[in-house]
């Protein structure tokens, strides 16, 4: 993708989602790993420190029990000497000697009674008197020329000697040391890949949304007609590409209409006006004054009908913008459609065709009848205007759960080629003299109503549109009354 | 009868003073709100005639700051406004009346002529018009020419009557559709032009002399001399 090589990667979304992360696992773990660390390493401890605690409580009983004879330091000795061979550790070294525990017994006086452990066990001992001992309390002690602690526990004998066991920590800090070395290697290994999981998915996700943002800019600089991928996938990226692509819809919608309305307005405007300039051009310099008044009149019924062109576009426009007002009364629509046909029958004869009506009886809708007069009379000015001679319409006023008003005619019906554009401003037939408003019009109407309309060609011929509205809350429908039709 | 007019098209002003004035009413025009309340302190008008996109204030706003100065003649609304506001819809309940411009100056002169009827007395009415050799009896619904009878459907009556009601007048097909039909369609056919000639080949008819002249670009007038 174009936007996505000449930008670094760092710069991404997918870079700095991942990192963040990351980042937030790898302290979460760390913090989990440190609270782990710490229970393992006073688990080794407490186990040390209980061996330690058994054992020289052992050695003291032994001590105490021991005559204090020449072979007393040699009976604590191989006594002692037995406890350094099972230490608790198993794994650790097999170095030489024995240099793990040590063994000491230290006299009233501050004096060595008896080491047993490596060395001379000076050091330990000099250790001992410079550190504060608090009885029966475990204490980490450091000796010099040794680099590990002793965990040294003391017992107090009968003789007012204490006596001393200390076992080397180097085994419990060599585990702990080991665990810590494994831990961050694994914690390295899947913080890593845990990244790279992160940024590759993220990524995968970012590019969807790139590829959305890439079909989005070619749309605004050249074409309405491209739409963005969606992908198979139903989550939030392909919920979005799916709105995206319903607003490009709604758009192209709104942009073919206004394309075609000002291309359309130019026509039907400019035509007229240049139509009225060149009659009233001509009035002046008519030779007589019968002439001059022709080309007046003419251009009176010229801007008559730009004026009502101008009306209906307007309407059309309000209606389709939802703004058309509505001052809603009761409205008999079988009396509105009766006085319409009234109305409109001797034009209907004249050009030879039949109008038929069935009603049966007053249908009461609550509606603007202004509107609704208009509507009515668009759909039969449709009819006297398209219909050949010689055709019959018949108009039927139908209540179910709703009022359907159709008006059906066995001419040659709708052109299949405007049949799915009925309903739109401008949609006419080719050889149609009308602005294709009408029907437009009629749509709008009843949508402003809570209605809707539809048309369609007849299995057997013909056009056939329905307007089908709401019904107002009390109807009154007298019996069958098809009686009612008129016959011309 | 003095008629203020308050428009600020200037080209409109003029053509519907000069208009009227040949019609025989006087008129005093006005181009703001302002002008105009200063001219409706001093003079007592018949009927004013409101444009309502006036520069400086909503042409409803200033009938109602009129009528709240005790300005009681009846108003005629021009609006350049397709769909009719509420509120030009209440002053009509009032007893004003509206046209939506462009308008044919017959059809202004006619609702005029209404509004100030609906001011004056009732004359008392007639059960029988007549306008020259044509004979109306608006009760037993007969219609005769010259001492004979025509026979004329309902339809035609009532075109008939409003004819001879505005006899000398020219009347607009939408003002015939509006009064007649009750309909204030735009018919894209030519409904009325069929009716009326129907209704002229009764009337007319026979080589009798044409009653019913029609006015092109305008629309209809019965004549009366």
């Amino acid at each position: 993708m174009s936007s996505e090589t000449s930008r670094p990667i760092a710069w991404s979304a997918a870079w700095r989602i991942s990192l963040w992360g990351t980042l937030a696992f790898a302290i979460g773990t760390l913090i989990v790993f440190i609270f782990l660390h710490r229970f393992v390493s006073n688990d080794i401890q407490q186990r040390n420190d209980a061996w330690l605690w058994g054992e020289v409580s052992l050695l003291g009983d032994v001590a105490e029990r021991t005559p204090k004879d020449a072979l007393y330091s040699q009976v604590i000795a191989e006594m002692a000497e037995l406890v350094r061979k099972e230490v608790p550790n198993k794994r650790r070294s097999l170095s030489t000697g024995n240099d793990h525990v040590f063994f000491l017994e230290k006299g009233e006086n501050g004096s060595l009674k008896l080491w047993v452990g490596e060395g001379t066990g000076e050091s330990t001992l000099n250790a001992i008197l410079h550190s504060r001992i608090l009885p029966d309390q475990p204490i980490d002690l450091f000796v010099d020329g040794i680099s590990t602690p002793f965990r040294v526990v003391s017992l107090r004998v009968e003789d007012g000697s204490r006596i001393y066991l200390g076992l080397s920590e180097e085994d419990q800090l060599r585990v702990l040391n080991r665990f810590r070395v494994y831990f961050v290697l694994l914690w390295l290994v899947i913080v890593l890949f845990g990244f790279a999981l992160m940024f590759s998915i993220s990524r995968g996700l970012l590019k969807n949304v790139q590829s959305i943002t890439d079909a989005a800019s070619r749309i605004g600089r050249s074409d309405l007609t491209t739409r963005v991928p969606t992908a198979r996938r139903a989550d939030e990226v392909a919920h979005l590409a799916v709105t995206l692509n319903s607003m490009l819809d709604r758009i192209e919608n709104a942009m073919h209409q206004l394309h075609t309305m000002t291309d359309s307005l130019a026509h039907d405007i400019r035509s007229p006006i240049t139509a009225v300039r060149g009659k009233l051009e001509a009035s002046l310099s008519a030779p007589s004054a019968e002439e001059q008044a022709d080309s007046i009149v003419s251009s009176i019924e010229v801007l008559d009908r730009l004026s009502q062109f101008l009306t209906d576009s307007l309407d059309v426009a309000e209606a389709n913008a939802d703004a058309l007002r509505l001052s809603r009364s009761e409205v008999d629509l079988a009396e509105a459609v009766g006085a319409m046909i009234d109305l409109y029958l001797p034009t209907f004869s004249e050009r030879d065709l039949t109008l038929r009506f069935h009603c049966d009886g007053p249908v009461s809708i609550n509606a603007d009848p202004g509107l609704i007069h208009r509507a009515i009379s668009n759909l039969f000015d449709n009819e006297v205007t398209h219909l050949p001679n010689g055709h019959t319409v018949t108009v039927a006023l139908r209540v179910t759960d709703v009022v359907m008003l159709t008006v059906e005619d066995d001419g040659p019906g709708f052109a299949p080629e405007i049949i799915q554009h009925l309903f739109e401003r401008r949609a006419k037939g080719r050889d149609s003299s009308g602005r294709g408003l009408g029907l437009a019009f009629v749509d709008a109407v009843a949508r402003a109503h809570g209605g809707v309309v539809s048309a369609s060609n007849r299995a057997t011929g013909g056009a056939l549109i329905t307007v089908c509205l709401p019904l107002a809350v009390n109807v009154s429908v007298f019996a069958e009354r098809t009686g009612g039709a008129i016959q011309e | 009868m003095r008629f203020l007019l308050v428009e600020d098209e200037l080209d409109i002003q003029q053509f519907l003073k000069r208009s009227l004035t040949e019609s025989g009413y006087q008129v005093d025009a006005a181009g703001d709100a302002r002008t105009a309340m200063k001219l409706a302190a001093d003079v007592v008008y018949d009927t004013l005639i409101v444009d309502l996109g006036l520069p400086d204030q909503d042409g409803i706003d200033l009938i109602l700051s009129l009528r709240q100065v005790g300005v009681k003649a009846p108003v005629l609304i021009l609006s350049a406004r397709r769909s009719v506001d509420e509120r030009v819809k209440g002053l009509e309940q009032g007893g004003d009346d509206y046209l939506t411009k462009p308008f044919a100056f017959a059809e202004l002169l006619a609702r005029l002529r209404n509004l100030l009827k609906r001011d004056s007395p009732p004359e008392h009415i007639s059960t029988r018009l007549r306008v020259l050799d044509l004979e109306m009896d608006l009760i037993q619904r007969q219609v005769t020419r010259a001492g004979q009878e025509l026979h004329l459907t309902t339809q035609e009556f009532a075109l008939l009557e409003f004819l001879c009601r505005n006899a000398g007048k020219v009347v607009t097909r939408s003002m015939i559709l509006e009064r007649v039909w009750g309909m204030r369609i735009n018919p894209k056919t030519n409904l009325v032009d069929v009716h009326m000639s129907r209704l002229r080949g009764k009337v007319d008819g026979r080589g009798r002399k044409p009653l019913i002249g029609s006015q092109r670009g305008m629309g209809y007038v019965l004549r009366n001399v």
